[in-house]
C-alpha cells in the first residue's frame, strides 16, 4: 500500500471546501486546502502534492487560469477542474481531466485515482 | 286699156249735119264715135264714158264751146280731158282758146280740113291712149309697191316677234344711236312702261360706273360703223344689277349705207359669277398650297417629293433635309448611290436607290407601308426613321411622281432600348415586378414574379392580378387606394398564393406612376425570411434557454455537490444509528436522481472555438455505428465505399450532425429494406469545377416528390410530419454553407423503385483552413447533438 496521495483542494465556498476536504480523507487521501488560486500557488510553493482539484469558477483566477499556472511552473504536477457548470471552457487543455460535480463522490475519486496513476507511471517513465 | 280698144270720141255741134260729117272724116280712125247735139247731152256723155277727146263747136246757141269747156274743166275728173275747139277764127276766139292752153286744148278753124281734123283728133286719142296705158302701168305699180309694203310689214312683225322671243335683250337704233325699238323682255326686265321711253333711255338701265364708257364706245361706233361690243351691269326692275354682254350690230341697205343698228343684250351673270367662283377658288387654292409649303416646311416630319415618275428630281422640306443631313438645295435623290451623302439600311441590309420608299411607291404606283429604315450620314451618325410613300398620279391615272413621309423615331428608338435595357434589369431582379392597371389587369409581369408565382407572362398578362394570386390584405383594400391616391405608395406585407397552390408572404411596395394611371408593385417572397426569423427566434429561446440553464445549473449544481458530499459522509458515519443511516442513504439516492435531472435537463454544451483535424470517413463510421440498431431493424443493406478518407479541419460536433441528419433521413425513408451506400472521395480540379471532398449518401427509399422539392431545406419543412422538426435539413445546409460547401439532392423515382442521393461537397480550400470563424462563434446546437458527440 503506497504512501497516501497529497492532494491540493482549492474553492472560494468554504462549504463546499470543506464537505469535499472530508470526502476525500474518507477515501484515504491527505487533503490540503487553499481558498484561491493565490492561496493555492503559495501553499504549492512550500509543499509538495500529488494533485490540485480545482473549481472552475471563482473569484479572480479560475480554475483553469490556475491549471495554466500551475503547469508553467510545474508541469508534472496533475490539475483537475471540477465545474457545475457542464460547459467545456475554452482553456480546459491545461487541466488533465475536467469534471462535473455531480460526477458524484464515488465517481469523482476514481477518476482522481486515475489521474494519479497516470501521473505516477509517467512521471516513474521519465 | 289695150293698145288696140277703142277709145270714145265725144263730137258736140248743134248742127247735125256738121256732126254727120265728121262722122264721116273721123270714121276712118276706126274709134267709137258718140254724137251730143247740146252741153247737157255732152255732159251726160262724159259721165257716162271715158272720153278721149271732145270735138267742140264753138258757135252754139244754148251753151257756146268755151262756157261748155268751163263747166267740163270745173268736174276733177275732167280737168285733163282734152278738148278740139271748132270755130271760125276771130281774135277774140283764138285769145279765149290760148287761155285753155294749159289743158289738153287744141282747135280747128272753119271749113274744116278733113286731115287735119282727122290727125288732130288721133294725136289727142294716142295721148289718151298712152295716158291710160300710162295710167294702168302706174296703177299696176301702186299695187305691186302695196304688196311690197305688205310683205314687208309681215316681215318687220315677224323679226319683231322673233326678237321679242329671243332669250337676250333686243333694241334698234336709228343711225344717230338713238334707239327706237326695245323688245318685250327688254321692258320686262328694267321694268319701263313700253309708252314711256325715249331713245337715251338705257342710260337710265346701265350701271352708273359704266355709262360713261358705254356712251364713248357707241359714240365711236356710231361714227364708224364698226360692230360694238362691251359688258356691263343692268339695273332690272327690283334695282338689283346683272351683268350683260351687249352688241350692235350695224344694218346696211343694199347701196352700202348704214339704216340702222341692232343690238342684243345677253345675261352674263351666271357666267360672270361662274368665273368669280373660280376665280375664288384659285385663290383658295393657291392659298392652300402656299399653306401647305408653310407647313411643309415647319411639319417635324419629313417629306419628300418626287417630282417625275422616274424620281430624278426629289425635293425636302427643312425636317428631311435636317435629318438626311443635307442641304436644303440638295437633291434627294442621291439616296441609294454609293457616293450619297447618306447610306439607307433595313435590318442590316444597305437599300440601293430603287428599295427606297419613294422610289418604289413611284415605280409601283402602289402605297409602300410603314417600314422601318436606319439613315446612316457622313458623319457616321445613324437615325432611325419610319418611312412610308404613296404614288402621285396625274389626270390620266399615269405616275407623275410620289410624296413620302419620314418620321425620325432615333430618340423613341434609343428610350425603347433603354426600356428594353431596364426590362431586362428588371428581369434580372429576383423580386417579382409587376405593373398592373388600375383595376388590377396585370400589363408586365418580370421574371422574378414568373419564378415566384409559378405563372409565366404569357398566362397572365391581361388578367386581374388580385384574382390570379389570391391576394389576401392585411388591411381593408380601400385603404390601400386611399394610401395610393394619397401619397402614391404603399408599403405592407401580403398572403398570395403561388401557381401550385402555395401560399407565401411577400413584402410588397405599390407605388402609383406619374400619370395616376398604372400602379408598380415590387414584391419579395419573405416566406422564407420570416420562417428563417421564426426559427431564429426558436433558436434563440433555446439560446437564451441555455444561458439560463448555465445560471441555473451553476447555481444548482454547486449547493447540490456539497449536499451530496455531506450525504456521502453522513451515510456511513459511526455516530449514527441504523435508521438514521438508512434515511441518509434514502436522501442520498435522491439526490443522485435530483442530479441526473440536472444534468439531463439543464446541461448545454458549447462546442470548442478552435476547429480541429477530422477525418470524415471515421466519423462516418461513429454515425452509422449509432445507427447500427436501425440499420438491422429495417433490414437495409449498408455499403461503405471510403475512397479518400476525408481530411479536413472542422468542428466534429457540427459535421457529425449534418450526417446524422442525412443518413438518419435515409434509413427512414426506408421502414421496409433497402440499400444504403454512404461514399467519400476526393474531386480533383476538373471542367473548371473547384477541388474538394464530396460524400455521397444514396437510398433506395420512397424518394422525394417533386413538389416537395424544392421546399425541402426550408426550416420546419418536413414530409415526416409529426416525427420531424423540419429543421434537419436546413441546419444542415447551414453548416455546409460555413464551409462554402454545398448539399445537393437527386431523386430518382421509378416504378417500383427510386433512388436518391445526397451529395455534401466542401472545397478543398475551406477543408483545410476550416469553418469561416465569422459563424462558428454563433454555432449553438442542442443537447442531443452534445450526447452523440460523447457516445
Amino acid at each position: 500500500m503506497p504512501e497516501p496521495a497529497t492532494i491540493l483542494c482549492v474553492d472560494d465556498e468554504q462549504v463546499a471546501l470543506f464537505l469535499r476536504k472530508a470526502v476525500l480523507q474518507k477515501f484515504g487521501f491527505e487533503v490540503v486546502t487553499a481558498s484561491s488560486a493565490k492561496d493555492a500557488l503559495r501553499i504549492l510553493s512550500t509543499q509538495r502534492v500529488d494533485l490540485v482539484l480545482s473549481d472552475l469558477l471563482m473569484p479572480e483566477v479560475s480554475g483553469t487560469e490556475l491549471a495554466k499556472a500551475i503547469k508553467e511552473k510545474y508541469s508534472g504536477l496533475p490539475v483537475v477542474v471540477v465545474s457545475g457548470v457542464n460547459e467545456i471552457p475554452p482553456e480546459v487543455r491545461y487541466a488533465d481531466l475536467f469534471i462535473s460535480k455531480l460526477e458524484g463522490p464515488v465517481r469523482l475519486c476514481e477518476r482522481l485515482r486515475e489521474v494519479l496513476s497516470q501521473s505516477r507511471s509517467a512521471s516513474s517513465a521519465t | 286699156m289695150a293698145d288696140n280698144e277703142k277709145v270714145n270720141i265725144l263730137m258736140v255741134d248743134d248742127q247735125v249735119s256738121k256732126l254727120l260729117s265728121y262722122e264721116v272724116i273721123l270714121g276712118d280712125l276706126g274709134e267709137n264715135l258718140i254724137k251730143a247735139t247740146s252741153g247737157r247731152e255732152a255732159l251726160d256723155h262724159l259721165l257716162k264714158h271715158d272720153i278721149a277727146v271732145v270735138l267742140m263747136d264753138v258757135s252754139m246757141p244754148e251753151i257756146d264751146g268755151f262756157e261748155m269747156a268751163d263747166m267740163i274743166r270745173q268736174h276733177p275728173r275732167f280737168q285733163k280731158t282734152a278738148i278740139i275747139f271748132i270755130s271760125g277764127v276771130h281774135l277774140s276766139d283764138e285769145d279765149r282758146i290760148q287761155g285753155y292752153r294749159r289743158g289738153a286744148v287744141d282747135y280747128i278753124s272753119v271749113p274744116v280740113v278733113p286731115e287735119v281734123l282727122r290727125s288732130k283728133v288721133s294725136v289727142f286719142v294716142d295721148l289718151h291712149r298712152k295716158t291710160r296705158q300710162l295710167e294702168k302701168l302706174n296703177r299696176e305699180l301702186e299695187e305691186r309697191v302695196e304688196q311690197r309694203t305688205q310683205e314687208l310689214r309681215e316681215s318687220e312683225t315677224q323679226f319683231r316677234t322673233l326678237a321679242n322671243n329671243i332669250p337676250q335683250l333686243a333694241w334698234m337704233a336709228h343711225q344717230d344711236g338713238s334707239i327706237f325699238w326695245y323688245s318685250q323682255r327688254w321692258f320686262d326686265y328694267t321694268g319701263i312702261a313700253s309708252d314711256k321711253f325715249d331713245g337715251f333711255a338705257w342710260r337710265h338701265v346701265v350701271h352708273p360706273d359704266h355709262v360713261a364708257r358705254v356712251e364713248d364706245g357707241l359714240q365711236r361706233s356710231w361714227k364708224t360703223g364698226e360692230l360694238w361690243e362691251d359688258t356691263f351691269p343692268m339695273r332690272d326692275k327690283d334695282g338689283n344689277h346683272s351683268w350683260f354682254l351687249t352688241r350692235a350690230v350695224p344694218i346696211f341697205d343694199s347701196q352700202g349705207s348704214l339704216v340702222r343698228w341692232f343690238g342684243t343684250g345677253t345675261d352674263i351673270t351666271h357666267q360672270i359669277t361662274a368665273e368669280e367662283k373660280i376665280r375664288a377658288l384659285n385663290t383658295q387654292l393657291e392659298q392652300r398650297i402656299a399653306e401647305l409649303e408653310a407647313i411643309m416646311q415647319v411639319l417635324p416630319v419629313g417629306i419628300a417629293l418626287a417630282h417625275d415618275s422616274e424620281c430624278e428630281t426629289i425635293t425636302g422640306n427643312t425636317a428631311l433635309c435636317q435629318l438626311l443631313g443635307l442641304g436644303p438645295d440638295q437633291n434627294i435623290s442621291l439616296g441609294g448611290r454609293s457616293d450619297s451623302p447618306y447610306q439607307v439600311f433595313r435590318d442590316k441590309k444597305r437599300l440601293e436607290m430603287s428599295e427606297l420608299p419613294v422610289q418604289r411607291a413611284a415605280a409601283t404606283g402602289k402605297n409602300i407601308g410603314t417600314t422601318e429604315l436606319r439613315v446612316r450620314l457622313m458623319t457616321g451618325e445613324e437615325r432611325h426613321v419610319l418611312a412610308s410613300a404613296s404614288p402621285l398620279f396625274d389626270e390620266n391615272g399615269k405616275v407623275r411622281g410620289a410624296v413620302g413621309a419620314f418620321f425620325d423615331v432615333s430618340e423613341r428608338k434609343h428610350l425603347e432600348d433603354v426600356l428594353r435595357e431596364r426590362a431586362d434589369l428588371l428581369d434580372l431582379a429576383s423580386e417579382a415586378v409587376i405593373v398592373r392597371d388600375r383595376d388590377g389587369t396585370v400589363r408586365y409581369w418580370n421574371h422574378g414574379a414568373e419564378t415566384l408565382y409559378g405563372w409565366t407572362r404569357q398566362e397572365v398578362l391581361g388578367r386581374s392580378l388580385h384574382h390570379v394570386l389570391k391576394t389576401a390584405f392585411p388591411v381593408p383594400f380601400s385603404e390601400i387606394e386611399d394610401s395610393l391616391d394619397s401619397v402614391g405608395t404603399w408599403d405592407g406585407n401580403l398572403i398570395q398564393e403561388t401557381r401550385d397552390g402555395q401560399k407565401i408572404t411577400v413584402a410588397s411596395r405599390k407605388a402609383l406612376n406619374r400619370e395616376r394611371h398604372v400602379i408598380l408593385e415590387i414584391n419579395r417572397d419573405i416566406t422564407s425570411r420570416l420562417q428563417a426569423e421564426e426559427a431564429l427566434r426558436q433558436t434563440e429561446k433555446l439560446a437564451a434557454m441555455g444561458r439560463v440553464a448555465g445560471i441555473i445549473a451553476h447555481e444548482i449544481n454547486n449547493p447540490l455537490e456539497a449536499i451530496t458530499n455531506a450525504f456521502f459522509l453522513l451515510r456511513d458515519h459511526p455516530s449514527l444509528d441504523e435508521d438514521a443511516r438508512y434515511y441518509a442513504s434514502l436522501a442520498e439516492q435522491e439526490l443522485s436522481r435530483v442530479s441526473h435531472i440536472t444534468r439531463q435537463t439543464l446541461s448545454f454544451y458549447r462546442e470548442a472555438k478552435q476547429p480541429v483535424r477530422l477525418s470524415l470517413s471515421a466519423l462516418l463510421d461513429d454515425v452509422l455505428e449509432l445507427q447500427t440498431r436501425r440499420i438491422q431493424l429495417s433490414q437495409i443493406a449498408l455499403e461503405k465505399r471510403y475512397q479518400s478518407e476525408g481530411e479536413m479541419q472542422g468542428f466534429p460536433v457540427e459535421i457529425r450532425q449534418v450526417f446524422l441528419n442525412l443518413i438518419s433521413n435515409a434509413i427512414q425513408a426506408m421502414p421496409n429494406g433497402g440499400r444504403l451506400r454512404v461514399s467519400v472521395r476526393e474531386t480533383g480540379k476538373y471542367n473548371g469545377s473547384v477541388p474538394g471532398i464530396s460524400v455521397a449518401i444514396v437510398d433506395t427509399g420512397a424518394g422525394i416528390r417533386p413538389e416537395d422539392a424544392k421546399h425541402l431545406f426550408e426550416p420546419f419543412f418536413s414530409t415526416k410530419s409529426e416525427k420531424g422538426t423540419g429543421l434537419g435539413l436546413w441546419i444542415s445546409r447551414g453548416i455546409v454553407q460555413k464551409y462554402e460547401g454545398s448539399i445537393r439532392f437527386r431523386s430518382v423515382r421509378l416504378t417500383n423503385e427510386s433512388a436518391t442521393c445526397f451529395r455534401v461537397f466542401i472545397p478543398l480550400a475551406r477543408a483545410q483552413a476550416g469553418a469561416r470563424p465569422a459563424f462558428a462563434a454563433d454555432s449553438i446546437v442542442t443537447s442531443k447533438v452534445a450526447q452523440g458527440s460523447r457516445a
